[in-house]
């Protein structure tokens, strides 16, 4: 049968149209629909990382002020807590409310004992990062060889 | 055959993929009062000049794209670059030019002031 080379560049049209569909299912990232956890909505979504003597941990909390955060550090574990206030204007109607409030805390166990002296926070766009040096004692040490 | 086209195209068959940036849709709030119409969106980690508003033809677009660089061994990631993408259709009593926009802590503010001929008149009954 002889198929024109138009028919099967239809066909793979109709593919990559498909593709963009199943692609769109996940583009509701981050966003507030029925089948979600209520945990996911008002918990900041953290990324944590490890370089040689430090760990870094990241969390997104927009909207929320310098005031409204608390982290606390003890040996190897960390608590961010905080409380996000509704931002709503007064005298306004309200149509669409999808942005959560409340409180809301979470800890971590570290995977070694931080400097809790040398800890650095900062509060960037929306976004909190914390730099967590290691103890002296967890910290790699280079071992020459003889 | 004069009508050839590539089936494949170039770039599924390049060994080395540049990675789509992933797009979001920022969550949101919208007020209305008499003046105005308030579109608050959470986009954290976005700075000011990653933010574009466009105002065409009834639709409202936003975008603001997120890079963070990434240093060491991640051990978890929950959330990563991002692209916030997201349309509203507005109404034509919305006065394009007066539409301001702020940003602090990563939420974005956008004021749509209505046109004074969209604003609420009362009307006064005379008594004859």
């Amino acid at each position: 049968m002889f198929t024109r080379i138009s028919d099967i560049d239809r066909l793979f049209g109709t593919m990559n149209f498909l593709q963009k569909k199943l692609d769109n299912l996940y583009s509701d990232y981050g966003r507030s629909s029925g089948y979600r956890w209520e945990l996911e909505q008002t918990f900041p979504r953290t990324n944590f990382y490890e370089n040689g003597d430090s760990f870094e941990i990241r969390a997104e909390v927009p909207r929320l002020e310098k005031n409204d955060l608390n982290v606390k550090i003890q040996g190897n574990y960390l608590e961010i807590s905080g409380t996000r206030e509704s931002d709503a204007p007064e005298g306004y109607k309200t149509h669409k409310t999808e942005r959560g409030i409340g409180s809301f805390s979470r800890s971590f166990t570290l995977p070694a004992d931080v400097d809790s002296t040398k800890v650095e926070a900062t509060l960037k766009d929306g976004v909190l990062y914390l730099i967590l040096p290691k103890h002296e004692a967890a910290k790699p040490k280079k071992i020459s060889i003889s | 055959m004069s009508d050839r086209k590539e089936i494949a195209k170039k770039e599924d068959k390049s060994i080395e993929k540049t990675r789509a940036l992933r797009s979001a849709i920022p969550t949101v709030d919208i007020y209305e009062n008499d003046d105005e119409i308030l579109l608050h969106a959470d986009m954290p980690g976005v700075k000011k000049e990653d933010i574009s508003v466009n105002i065409d033809n009834g639709t409202l677009s936003l975008s603001g794209v997120r890079r963070f660089d990434n240093k060491g061994v991640s051990k978890w990631e929950e959330f990563s670059d991002v692209e916030y993408v997201r349309s509203f259709s507005v109404p034509q009593s919305i006065d394009v030019e007066q539409v301001e926009a702020e940003l602090k802590d990563g939420v974005l503010k956008l004021h749509l002031p209505k046109s004074e001929v969209a604003k609420p008149k009362m009307i006064e009954i005379k008594t004859v």
